[in-house]
């Protein structure tokens, strides 16, 4: 039995080696965000100078803005045409719905090289072009896929023998669905729609290849600075970043368990 | 539980049109009508718009095959994707295992959503922070100075292990969360059984535990593999010189150099390896749904 | 074939206490029952004597030997599990070889027992299949083969039949009765059905909150239950509670009953004993010779207030002023006694147990 302790004792320990693994680049990064002096050197000067620097950086701020911009937008469009279509696909037979399941895969499987590349080359043919509305079509054709999954999870663990009992008790059609089926799978909604709000904020590759001057995201503005040359401005943007979205994550989690513990 | 109205059969296609339909109809003007255009304009010279020559060729498709460039850097990226997804599963896997079997609980949920989370925030600020780790001058060499009694500095910046180390860093998530889901689903008393009619712990764990989780671990794989051979931000960040891959080729294709038909047959050609390697795994995922 | 002991064994997790100092000898070839309801320590004790879990004190033997330092997989312990654990992956043939494999057994050895044991549980022929393509009474079937080829000293059971429905119940706890005799090895099961640890052990442990309260071979249990728990958990039983007088049982209602033996009394002078429902019998208030002393000496009036007809029984559930009484009867064809009806219970003395 004490072999058994050690063992696990040495797995909690891994686990714990593999967490600050994860984290310590992170962490520096966030601390030397508020180190005055630009060369990481210690002690740590502390300051929110590339806090305050950032504030007047232009490109980054108009950047951030067209970022939140685009999510904010992305979210709503894919949620809805998302849940539509998730809702549709777990209540209806037919035919080709295998097919159309299967069609959800591409987006999420293929490089995004080659998607956005693809959409790249496509959106000039066409005259779509490159831009703001370029990067948020890309976006939410991202985004669908991730919602129509979460929203179908939540959707099969419903049982529709609620909703008949309903019916049987005397509600109406309208009524049986709101009260029923609907919040139950409103964590399921919420869920997808934090899925969306992340893929489109943190989305790089797509909104990298759809960008045209002027008209960037956030993510392709660090880039291009980052390609310049580092300055603890970018240290104090991608402080701010991962904050945000972790903050998401954490959120996402409570309204959608992961690991299979309901 | 699943699908309602077992009566309904196959024609129910009309009343779920107007659900499905705006979804599908986005994906395909912004997925698949992309890719099949990337398809067509890999076998073109130029692209069809106005005022411009254009006509059929393979010209694109012969350059993969005349330099012996575009091949060294597919093979350098694949070589990649195998060195990133190995690391990540001799990483992954034994974490998961910890996960999944040791941790119970509230620590479980908790050290759980800690592996998770970093998974889910911006991928582009996660290499950045490598970045600054990895810097001369950086932490890595204030800490090794403070504990050595010699001068060091480890400049790994710009170099082909940053590359891995940037990577795995972003992927490693993936395969503990695969790898999660399927060994938590695996019962306890499997185990003990297999104790208890002898088998030492070393062999439950190769007889038991890693054919059940053969599933998880194909599927981290996958969601591994297929990005990495991808990758051009990370080999550019972390990569400097060293950072030249498949990836960043395609990529100067469309923001450098402009040969935009070039770029669609190297993607191509990629996007025919990554399928290859999705129906090599495929037999093995498809266990998981059974 | 081996004898396992257990002394004073505890287990606390935390301020529960799982086992208090229990101490049984398992006798060597036997069929042994653990009884007791949910959170007795039944299957507390089985798991450490299988090693997945080691008590606080004490000690178990195998075989003579102390075994609580030895990791379970070096015990050559059988073990089956309530929900049977069957590799997935595996097909049956390779789950039930894998004991052996993992004992390194040559090829040909192994196959030979292999289907030697699959014949002995009847499952010859089903190697190919996979634990999913089996019903539940075919799984359970294989993992006892599973468990036994193995030749172990020891055989464990935690809750065998429980996952089984009736029917395939009462058939396999024949099955493995004569899959025991036929093998002959040492076996304890843990069950919560007092049924089945009457019909299938030769020895009954019960347990009851961590501690055993009464062990020994099924009639003895049955007819001299040590208390009012193991009197109802075993059987059924009516209880009389009263004051000791003399020898006599002395009821609130002034009724004397006289006991089998002297009633031990506590130090209050309370004293019970429990009679067995099958040995009352009952006769209508206004019958013919009912005061006469026939069917006993123990008498009391009561009221029907509940008959169940159950086909080659009848239960009556009675009221009476000391509590509800219960009376089992077999259906002999004399005319049934209605709900609502005033009725004389009967019993002897020799069939009131005293408690305590």
């Amino acid at each position: 039995m004490t072999l058994t302790r050690i063992l696990h004792g040495l797995g909690r320990a891994y686990v714990g080696l593999v967490l600050a693994f994860l984290y310590l680049p992170i962490l520096i990064m966030a601390v030397m965000s508020f180190n005055a002096s630009p060369f990481y050197q210690l002690p740590i000067d502390w300051s929110t100078d590339w806090f305050s620097a950032l504030a007047g950086n232009r490109s980054l701020i108009s950047a951030a803005w067209n970022s939140l911009y685009i999510a904010a937008i992305t979210t709503a469009i894919a949620t809805t045409l998302g849940t539509a279509a998730a809702l549709a696909l777990h209540r209806y037979q037919f035919r080709g719905k295998k097919l159309l399941q299967a069609l959800l895969f591409p987006p999420i499987a293929i490089p995004w090289l080659i998607t956005g590349t693809a959409m790249l080359i496509f959106f000039f043919a066409v005259g779509i072009g490159r831009g703001l509305h370029a990067i948020l079509l890309g976006h939410v054709a991202l985004a669908l896929p991730y919602v129509i999954v979460v929203v179908s999870a939540r959707l099969r663990t419903f049982a529709p023998e609620l909703e008949e009992a309903a019916l049987s008790l005397g509600a109406s059609q309208w009524q049986a669905t709101r009260r029923v089926p609907l919040p139950w799978i409103a964590p399921g909604v919420i869920a997808g729609a934090l899925f969306a709000f992340a893929v489109s904020f943190d989305q790089f590759v797509v909104s990298y290849f759809l960008s045209a001057p002027g008209q960037t995201t956030l993510p392709v503005q660090i880039y291009a600075a980052i390609r310049k040359g580092f300055t603890p401005e970018i240290n104090a943007v991608s402080t701010i970043i991962i904050v945000l979205s972790m903050t998401l994550m954490l959120l996402t989690a409570r309204f959608f368990r992961f690991g299979g513990e309901k | 539980m699943a699908d309602s109205q077992p009566s309904a059969g196959r024609g129910q296609l009309r009343p779920a049109l107007p659900l499905l339909l705006p979804a599908y109809l986005w994906l395909t003007v912004a997925v698949f009508l992309p890719l099949s255009a990337m398809v067509f304009f890999s076998f073109v010279t130029d692209l069809p718009m106005a005022g411009r020559d254009w006509a059929a060729t393979l010209e694109h498709y012969a350059a993969f095959f005349q330099t012996d460039l575009y091949g060294r850097l597919l093979l350098r990226s694949l070589r990649l994707g195998l060195e990133v997804t190995l690391y990540c599963t001799i990483i992954g896997f034994p974490c998961a295992y910890v996960l999944a079997k040791v941790l119970k609980g509230r620590s479980r949920e908790a050290v759980f959503l800690l592996v998770i989370l970093p998974f889910w925030s911006n991928g582009l600020v996660r290499v950045f922070s490598w970045a600054v780790f990895l810097r001369g001058g950086g932490v890595v060499d204030l800490a090794l100075n403070a504990v050595l009694p010699f001068e060091v500095s480890i400049d790994l910046m710009y170099s082909y292990p940053a590359v891995v180390i940037g990577l795995v860093h972003s992927y490693l998530p993936y395969m503990v969360l695969t790898c999660y889901l399927t060994l938590q689903a695996i019962d306890d008393s499997l185990i003990e059984a297999a104790r208890s009619l002898g088998a030492s712990r070393l062999t439950v764990l190769r007889r038991l535990i890693v054919p059940l989780a053969m599933p998880g671990l194909a599927a981290g794989a996958v969601l591994i593999f297929v990005p990495v051979v991808g990758s051009f931000m990370e080999p550019r960040i972390l990569g400097g010189r060293s950072g030249t891959f498949y990836g960043t080729v395609i990529e100067d294709q469309f923001v450098a150099v402009f040969n935009w038909p070039l770029g669609a047959a190297l993607s191509f050609i990629l996007l025919a390896v990554v399928l290859a390697v999705l129906a090599l795994a495929a037999p093995v995922l498809r266990r998981h749904g059974a | 074939m081996a004898e396992v002991t257990v002394r004073g064994v505890s287990r606390f997790y935390g301020s529960h206490v799982a086992l208090q100092d229990v101490s049984i000898d398992f006798p060597d070839g036997g069929f042994y029952g653990l009884l007791g309801p949910s959170g007795s320590g039944k299957t507390t004790l089985l798991r450490i004597i299988a090693g997945f879990d080691s008590p606080d004190d004490g000690s178990i033997t195998i075989g003579g030997a102390d075994v609580v330092a030895t990791p379970v997989q070096d015990r050559r312990i059988g073990m089956v599990f309530q929900n049977y654990a069957l590799f997935p992956n595996m097909s049956v043939a390779d789950n039930v070889a894998f004991g052996l494999s993992v004992r390194g057994t040559p090829k040909a050895e192994m196959s030979q027992r292999v289907s030697d044991a699959l014949d002995l549980v009847q499952l010859g022929g089903l190697g190919g299949r996979r634990p999913h393509q089996l019903s539940g009474g075919q799984r359970q079937r294989v993992a006892l083969a599973r468990a036994i080829v193995t030749r172990p000293r020891v055989l464990l059971l935690d809750e065998p039949l429980s996952a089984l429905d009736k029917a395939l119940r009462v058939g396999m706890q024949v099955e493995l009765k004569r899959i025991q005799r036929e093998v002959g090895i040492t076996t304890i099961f843990v069950t919560h059905d007092q049924e089945e640890a009457l019909t299938m052990s030769d020895r009954i442990g019960i347990l009851r909150d961590g501690r055993l309260e009464q062990e020994g071979p099924p009639a003895e249990l049955y007819d001299n239950p040590v208390s009012e728990f193991a009197a109802t958990f075993l059987g059924d039983a009516n209880i009389f509670r009263g004051r000791s007088a003399n020898g006599f049982l002395l009821l609130e209602d002034g009724t004397r009953l006289r006991c089998r033996s002297a009633l031990p009394a506590t130090a209050e002078g309370t004293a019970a004993c429990a009679v067995r429902p099958e040995r009352i019998s009952l006769r209508p208030l206004d019958a013919p010779g009912a005061s006469e002393t026939a069917g006993g000496e123990n008498r009391l009036a009561a009221r029907v207030a509940k008959r169940i007809f159950a086909g080659n029984s009848i239960s009556y559930l009675l009221d009476w002023p000391g509590g509800p009484l219960k009376v089992f009867a077999q259906n002999t064809g004399s005319p049934p006694i209605e709900e609502g009806a005033a009725v004389i219970l009967a019993w002897t003395a020799e069939s009131t147990l005293p408690l305590g």
